[in-house]
């Protein structure tokens, strides 16, 4: 597989861009700023995606990279978005760690997935970095769902390791078959679904999206 | 090495500097009012500000010592010395030899120490108030100002400015590359902080919960007021072409001729009225800031420079 694609300037600046976006989930407070800064990552992964089915030609990334934008950049941040309207709740989000050292972790994760990837030995440098970037957005999305209290959040960093996913796959082995792409984004539709519901659930429940009140026994 | 051309550059770049501070301040004033639906002060307002504050007597608190008198004066000169490390509209500083970018850093931070040694010197509460929250910032401030400008020198091979700019502006536009757009959005963050602009401080008001630069030289009046603001709209100008031209320095003069001065000159004045239009589309478009959160919002920028750096070492496979 030659390597033109993830060695090209466009490509890293891409990549980069996705990192800061992360980032921004990270160092933001409140709700609609991180569906925002979802949204954009899952815009620049679409972007990704279609350089990447541009300089193969194959018709099945390009499906896969319309399937990014129409599902990850737009409805799954409307979903997020009606969810937080319609449960009305706290604009803010409620932390265990908090912004700066979350950051600061942030950027020690990055650092490790880099020496976990270049331990691989089986790569070229060039896809190296959207290896490493994919295995610190991995890493960064379990970091937030661990790290923050509202049920939105933990929502949102399970898409963002499956961004991560996304990134590393694609960047390795230019893509899933389509049939796996297809079966991928309906499960990660539905899950979203799913949680939204429950969310609802656990909001009419408890009256709070708060999961450190689901400690609390409700008889 | 020191002949009579390279004198000129350097009276040239000093004047520049001293002229084209307020003018920037103005613009920048003028954009802000604009993006508000305000008419504004016109963008020579500055000038007339200092030339006003020239013909005034000082009045100074009788329990002051010599700090209070030296620091302004001190804070002019270290922001003055920084400027002639900086390359403005010729990328071949003569006093690059001098001092490298570690050397305009400390230069900003020795005339950062002196305000705030001269806020804590009359004894109010406000300065010392405007003394230990600029402290806190700068605290923050340093460590990504270097590292972000470090990602450049990491990819050039070199910490001397004017080498920098030499280098990336004959790269052309290969030098864009991600730790190129981390390090500038980092240090773009830096500069709102260093500036004084809305996230971090209030360059408008005089409030006394918020302001940090204005509760320092809240003290002077007259002739000195006049020096502090002056080295306030120089800082910002330094930092604003230290952004325009290591990052961008395309269009800069790299020998002495009168066209290439001149082009180097109204490309710098376009490149720097476009950060000051972004710095005022961020003051416009953001509230300020409580002061304990800024930990946050410099983190961010320290985490960003730090990424360029790996991204860096990432990319170049070291």
């Amino acid at each position: 597989m030659e390597e033109i694609v993830f060695g090209s300037g466009i490509m890293q600046l891409l990549i980069a861009l996705i990192l800061v976006s992360t980032f921004m989930i990270l160092g933001s407070t409140r709700l609609y700023s991180c569906v925002r800064a979802f949204g954009m990552q899952s815009f620049l992964l679409a972007c990704v995606a279609g350089i990447v089915a541009f300089s193969t030609g194959k018709t099945d990334i390009y499906i896969v990279a319309f399937l990014t934008l129409a599902i990850k950049a737009a409805l799954i941040p409307y979903i997020f978005i009606y969810i937080i309207r319609e449960i009305k709740v706290k604009r803010e989000i409620d932390l265990y760690v908090n912004i700066s050292p979350s950051l600061i972790i942030g950027g020690i994760l990055v650092v490790i997935s880099y020496y976990l990837i270049r331990s691989i030995n089986l790569i070229t440098e060039l896809s190296s970095f959207a290896l490493s970037a994919s295995m610190s957005l991995v890493s960064i999305g379990l970091f937030i769902m661990i790290s923050r209290k509202k049920a939105i959040m933990q929502m949102l960093g399970i898409l963002i390791m499956e961004n991560g996913l996304f990134l590393g796959a694609i960047s390795l082995t230019y893509g899933m078959p389509l049939l796996v792409e297809l079966g991928i984004f309906f499960d990660v539709l539905i899950g979203v679904l799913i949680m939204g519901i429950l969310i609802f659930r656990i909001n009419r429940t408890f009256e709070t999206i708060d999961t450190d009140m689901l400690k609390t026994l409700i008889g | 090495m020191f002949t009579l051309s390279s004198l000129g550059i350097v009276i040239f770049q000093v004047i520049i500097i001293i002229v084209l501070a307020p003018l920037l301040s103005g613009i920048i004033k003028k954009i802000k009012a604009f993006f508000q639906i305000r008419k504004g002060p016109g963008i020579f307002q500055p000038y007339y500000d200092i030339a006003k504050l020239m013909r005034k007597d000082s009045v100074v608190s009788e329990n002051v010592s010599w700090i209070f008198h030296a620091a302004p004066v001190i804070s002019f000169a270290a922001v003055l010395t920084a400027g002639l490390l900086i390359p403005i509209y010729i990328s071949d500083m003569p006093f690059g030899f001098a001092g490298d970018l570690i050397a305009v850093v400390y230069l900003l931070a020795l005339a950062r120490f002196f305000t705030a040694l001269a806020s804590l010197d009359a004894g109010s509460s406000f300065g010392g108030m405007g003394g230990s929250r600029e402290m806190f910032v700068a605290s923050m401030v340093e460590p990504a100002l270097m590292l972000s400008i470090f990602a450049i020198a990491l990819n050039v091979g070199s910490t001397n400015l004017s080498f920098i700019s030499q280098a990336v502006s004959s790269m052309g536009l290969s030098a864009v590359s991600p730790y190129h757009i981390l390090a500038f959005v980092a240090l773009f963050i830096i500069a709102i902080a260093e500036t004084g602009r809305i996230p971090v401080d209030n360059p408008a008001t005089h409030l006394e919960l918020t302001m940090i630069h204005e509760a320092m030289i809240l003290e002077y009046s007259g002739k000195q007021l006049a020096i502090v603001e002056l080295g306030a709209m120089m800082k910002q100008l330094l930092v604003f072409s230290l952004l325009a031209n290591i990052f961008f320095p395309w269009g800069i003069a790299s020998e002495i001729s009168a066209a290439g001065i001149a082009v180097a000159l109204a490309v710098f004045l376009i490149k720097i009225i476009i950060l000051g239009a972004g710095m005022a589309i961020v003051e416009t478009s953001t509230a300020k800031w409580r002061l304990f959160r800024l930990p946050d919002l410099l983190s961010v920028s320290l985490m960003l420079s730090f990424l360029a750096i790996v991204s860096f070492i990432i990319v170049r496979g070291v």
